[in-house]
C-alpha cells in the first residue's frame, strides 16, 4: 500500500488541533511545514512567533521558535538573523500583530531589507480577543467594536499590507494570497516558497500576505465564511504578486 | 589638594580639546582627573565648555558651581564664568576678545592675546593650544612637559601632521607672560 | 588591550568594554546623553564582523536584543530614562523568557521627556521595573569610568550565567565624563549556553522559549522558580561597599556616581570630628537589604544621598527595619549634591536629633 497523504515531517506528533472549526491557520501553517520539509530547512530554521491565534504555530511545528511580544516579531527575528547570518529565520503574524501595533517594526524590517521571510494571515479581525475591528476590517463590516459596520469617519480606512509592503526597496517578495479554494491554495504555497527562497538567496525581506477565513467572529458557517473571503475580501484585496526580485 | 578648572569658549575655539589635553597631562602626571563636558541642547547655543578637575585622591565631585582656575576664550565665557570663579581664585582670559574689565576685586585676572598670538604663529585655530600655555604658567599646577606629551597623545597618527604647530602654539603660550 | 591607562569617557569606555566581552550584536535608537555608545559601536562592530542595527525605535531594539538573546548570542542595547520607560515590557518577557539581555541605561533626567541632564530617577524603574508581573532583573551601579568597564564584562557574565536581564545603571554624569581607565582582560569565563539557547533543531526537538505558560499551575510553579533563582543570585552576587563604618555613628549610603562625593564628605565630616561612614551598594538588585540590618542594629543611623526625590531611600528604610533612623538628603535632578551641601546637611541632620529627617535641597 502507497501513502499518498501524510503529515509533514516538520509538525509535531500528537499535536492537538486547537484551532476553531473551518479556520484557515490550519491549512496555512500546513503550508509552511510542507515547504520546511521541501526545503529542507527544519534543522536550520528559527521561527519567531507572536501574540495573537497565530502564536499556536509553535504547538504545532517541530522547529525552534522564540516568542516575540505583540507586534515586534519582526523585530526579535531581525535579532535572531543578525546573531546568526546562516539560520533560516521566519515570523508567522496576524493581521493585528503584523498591521496595527507592529507596523513600523514591519515596515522598517521591510525597508531594511532584512534577510528574513514573513507571513501575515489577515482575516480582518483581532481573534483571539473575540473579533474586534481591526487594521485590515472591510468598510461597513460588524465587529464587536465597529457594531454600526466600519464608517470612515470613525475608524479610517483598511490597509493594503501587501502593497505596502512591495514599496520598500528592502522587500525582495511580496504577494497576497488566499486559502479558500485549492487552485488559491497552490497558489498561496508557490508564493511562501517566493518569500522563503528570496530569503535562501540573500534578496532581502519576503512578504506573503494570506486573506484567511475567521468563522467564529464572523459567525458563518466554514463554507459561508469561504465563500465571503472570495465575494467580500478579495475584491477589496486583489490576489497577486506585487514585488519579485527572483523573477528579475 | 583638589582644583577645578573651567575652560570655555565658542564652538571651534576647541575648549574641549583643550580640555582633553589638561585631563591627559594630569594623568600622566599620576593624578587623579576627571573631565566633564556641558553636553545636549547646551552645547547647541554656540558657546562650550567643559570642567576638568585634578586631585591627589579619587575626585569628589566632576561636575560644580564654581571653579578655581576659569579659562575663557571669548567675552560671553568672560561674562558667565567670571562669577563662578571661587574667592582668591584665578580667571584666564583670551585679550583678543575679551575686553579688559575686573569686575570683581577677589580674584586674580590673567589677560593674554591668544588670539593674537595664535595668528602670528600661522593659525587662528591654535588659539587653544596657546591658552593652555598661558594657563600652565599661570596656575603652576601642570608642567608643560605633560602638557607637550598630552597634545601628542590626543592628536595621535590621524594628525601627526599638525603636531608642530600645535606644540609652538602651547610654547608660545607658555611665554606669553614673561 | 592591555592595563595601561587612558583617558576615556564612560559612553565610549562601555562601548569597548563590550566589545572586550565579545558582544556579537548591539541594537540602538539615540538618545542624550548615551549616543556615543551606538555612534562607537556602529564604527567598530563591522569592522569585526559583528551586528549593528540602527533601530527604528528603542522598541525595536530592545526586541532584537531579545532575538538574538534567544540564540545565546551575546548582545547589547543602551539608552536613557524615558527610553528605557519604552522598553518595559519587553523587559518583563526576558525575565520570564530567562534571556541574558544586557541594557545600559545612562539616566537622564526625568519624568517625562524631563532633560538631559544627569539624575538617578530610575532607580526604582530599573530595581522594581516598569514591566508588568512578578519579575527581578539584575541592576549594577557603576561611579567611576573604571567600574564602566569593569561591570559592563560583569553584566554579559551575570546575563549569561543566570539567564536573566542585567541593567548596567549609569547616568549622564559617567557617560559624559572621561577619566584615566584601563579595560584589563574580561576577567570572566564563558558560560555554555548550548542547553537552552535556540539554534535549529539539529538532530532534536524543536524548542520553543516563550514567557507564558499553558496552565495556571505551571506558570505559578515558573514564577516560584523565577524567584528561586533570584534567592541564588542574591546568596551569590550581591555587592557593595563600605567605608569606615567600623566606629560610624551615621552612614552616608548613596548609589553610581554619587558615591564618590560621599566619600570625599566622609573625609570631611571626619576632620570635623563627625564619626561618619559610608556604604554603596554595588548591585542595587539584588539590595543588600542583609548587611544594612546588621550595620543598622550596631545602632549606627543612615544618611541616603541620591539624585531623585528619595527612592532608594524607601530601601533602605526597609532593610533598616526601625532599628535606626534614616534620613534623605537628596535633589531631584540637575548639579550633584556637593561635598559641602552633603556635609552641612548631615551637619543639620545631627543637630535636630528627633528621628526621620528629610531634607531635599
Amino acid at each position: 500500500m502507497q501513502a499518498v497523504f501524510s503529515v509533514p515531517k516538520s509538525m509535531k506528533e500528537n499535536f492537538k488541533y486547537t484551532f476553531c472549526p473551518g479556520c484557515d491557520h490550519g491549512i496555512a501553517i500546513r503550508l509552511v511545514a510542507e515547504l520546511i520539509d521541501e526545503l529542507n530547512l527544519r534543522e536550520n530554521t528559527i521561527c519567531s512567533t507572536c501574540v495573537g491565534c497565530s502564536v499556536f504555530l509553535y504547538d504545532f511545528l517541530n522547529i525552534d521558535c522564540v516568542e516575540a511580544p505583540h507586534g515586534r516579531a519582526c523585530a526579535s527575528a531581525t535579532g535572531v538573523k543578525r546573531a546568526n547570518p546562516d539560520k533560516f529565520v521566519f515570523t508567522y503574524q496576524g493581521d493585528g500583530d503584523f498591521a496595527s501595533i507592529g507596523f513600523a517594526e514591519s515596515m522598517h524590517t521591510a525597508i531594511r531589507g532584512e534577510n528574513i521571510s514573513a507571513i501575515c494571515i489577515n482575516n480582518t479581525t483581532f481573534g483571539m480577543t473575540g473579533g474586534q475591528l481591526g487594521p485590515t476590517t472591510l468598510m461597513g463590516q460588524v465587529t464587536t467594536t465597529s457594531p454600526f459596520g466600519r464608517n470612515k469617519e470613525y475608524y479610517g480606512y483598511p490597509i493594503k499590507i501587501a502593497e505596502q509592503v512591495a514599496l520598500c526597496d528592502g522587500t525582495a517578495f511580496s504577494a497576497r494570497v488566499a486559502l479558500d479554494t485549492i487552485p488559491h491554495i497552490n497558489q498561496a504555497k508557490l508564493a511562501l516558497k517566493k518569500a522563503f527562497e528570496v530569503q535562501l538567496n540573500g534578496l532581502g525581506f519576503g512578504f506573503v500576505e494570506i486573506l484567511s477565513s475567521c468563522p467564529t467572529n464572523w459567525h458563518m458557517t466554514p463554507h459561508d465564511a469561504h465563500e465571503w473571503v472570495k465575494n467580500e475580501m478579495i475584491p477589496v484585496f486583489p490576489l497577486g504578486v506585487f514585488k519579485d526580485l527572483m523573477e528579475k | 589638594m583638589e582644583k577645578n578648572f573651567i575652560l570655555a569658549g565658542f564652538g571651534g575655539q576647541g575648549v574641549l580639546l583643550a580640555g582633553t589635553i589638561l585631563a591627559n597631562a594630569f594623568m600622566l602626571a599620576g593624578k587623579c582627573v576627571t573631565w566633564y563636558p556641558c553636553y545636549g541642547a547646551e552645547m547647541r547655543g554656540g558657546t562650550v565648555n567643559c570642567e576638568v578637575v585634578v586631585s591627589d585622591a579619587e575626585v569628589s565631585s566632576v561636575h560644580k558651581q564654581d571653579t578655581d582656575f576659569a579659562l575663557v576664550l571669548n567675552q560671553q565665557s568672560f561674562d558667565k564664568f567670571v562669577q563662578r570663579v571661587k574667592s582668591g581664585g584665578t580667571i584666564i582670559a583670551n585679550a583678543t576678545l575679551v575686553a579688559l574689565a575686573k569686575p570683581r576685586d577677589d580674584i586674580k585676572y590673567v589677560f593674554a592675546k591668544m588670539g593674537d598670538i595664535a595668528n602670528a604663529i600661522g593659525s587662528s585655530k591654535v588659539t587653544n593650544m596657546v591658552s593652555l600655555g598661558v594657563l600652565s604658567e599661570a596656575c603652576n599646577i601642570v608642567s608643560k612637559e605633560y602638557l607637550a606629551k598630552a597634545v601628542e597623545i590626543v592628536l595621535g597618527e590621524k594628525k601627526k601632521q599638525f603636531l608642530s604647530l600645535n606644540l609652538k602654539a602651547l610654547e608660545a603660550g607658555c611665554g606669553a607672560l614673561v | 588591550m592591555d592595563d595601561k591607562k587612558v583617558l576615556i569617557k564612560g559612553n565610549y569606555a562601555i562601548a569597548q568594554a563590550s566589545i572586550n566581552a565579545g558582544c556579537q550584536c548591539y541594537f540602538g535608537y539615540p538618545i542624550t546623553p548615551q549616543t556615543e555608545i551606538g555612534e562607537y559601536l556602529s564604527a567598530e562592530m563591522p569592522k569585526l564582523g559583528r551586528g549593528y542595527v540602527s533601530a527604528e525605535s528603542e522598541l525595536a531594539a530592545i526586541n532584537m536584543v531579545v532575538g538574538a538573546a534567544s540564540t545565546g548570542a551575546k548582545v547589547m542595547t543602551s539608552s536613557s530614562s524615558c527610553a528605557v520607560a519604552l522598553m518595559q515590557e519587553t523587559l518583563s518577557y526576558a525575565c520570564s523568557d530567562e534571556l541574558p539581555v544586557v541594557l545600559v541605561n545612562v539616566m537622564r533626567a526625568g519624568p517625562g521627556l524631563g532633560y538631559v541632564y544627569p539624575a538617578q530617577g530610575d532607580y526604582n524603574q530599573a530595581v522594581y521595573g516598569g514591566g508588568n508581573g512578578d519579575y527581578k532583573i539584575i541592576v549594577l551601579a557603576p561611579s567611576t569610568v573604571q567600574e564602566c568597564i569593569d561591570y559592563t564584562y560583569r553584566a554579559f557574565y551575570l546575563a549569561r550565567k543566570y539567564r536573566n536581564p542585567v541593567i548596567l545603571l549609569a547616568d549622564g554624569l559617567l557617560g559624559q565624563m572621561m577619566e584615566p581607565a584601563s579595560f584589563g582582560k574580561n576577567p570572566y569565563p564563558e558560560v555554555d549556553v548550548s542547553s537552552w539557547a535556540l539554534s535549529g533543531a539539529k538532530g532534536r526537538d524543536g524548542k520553543a522559549i516563550y514567557s507564558c505558560a499553558r496552565d495556571e499551575k505551571a506558570h505559578i510553579q515558573k514564577i516560584k522558580d523565577l524567584f528561586k533563582k533570584f534567592e541564588v543570585i542574591t546568596e551569590n552576587e550581591t555587592s557593595y561597599e563600605e567605608f569606615e563604618t567600623d566606629d560610624a555613628e551615621i552612614i552616608l549610603t548613596a548609589f553610581g556616581s554619587m558615591t564618590r562625593n560621599i566619600k570625599a564628605s566622609i573625609k570631611v565630616l571626619r576632620e570635623k570630628g563627625i564619626k561618619a561612614g559610608g556604604f554603596r551598594p554595588i548591585t542595587l538588585s539584588p539590595f543588600p537589604a542583609k548587611r544594612i540590618y546588621e550595620l543598622a542594629s550596631q545602632g549606627k543611623n543612615f544618611a541616603v544621598v541620591e539624585m531623585n526625590m528619595g527612592q532608594m531611600w524607601k530601601d533602605v528604610k526597609f532593610a533598616v527595619e526601625g532599628q535606626s533612623y534614616v534620613s534623605l538628603i537628596n535633589r531631584p535632578c540637575g548639579e550633584w549634591l556637593s561635598v559641602e551641601e552633603i556635609v552641612s546637611s548631615v551637619e543639620n541632620i545631627l543637630r535636630t536629633k528627633e528621628g526621620e529627617y528629610a531634607s531635599c535641597i
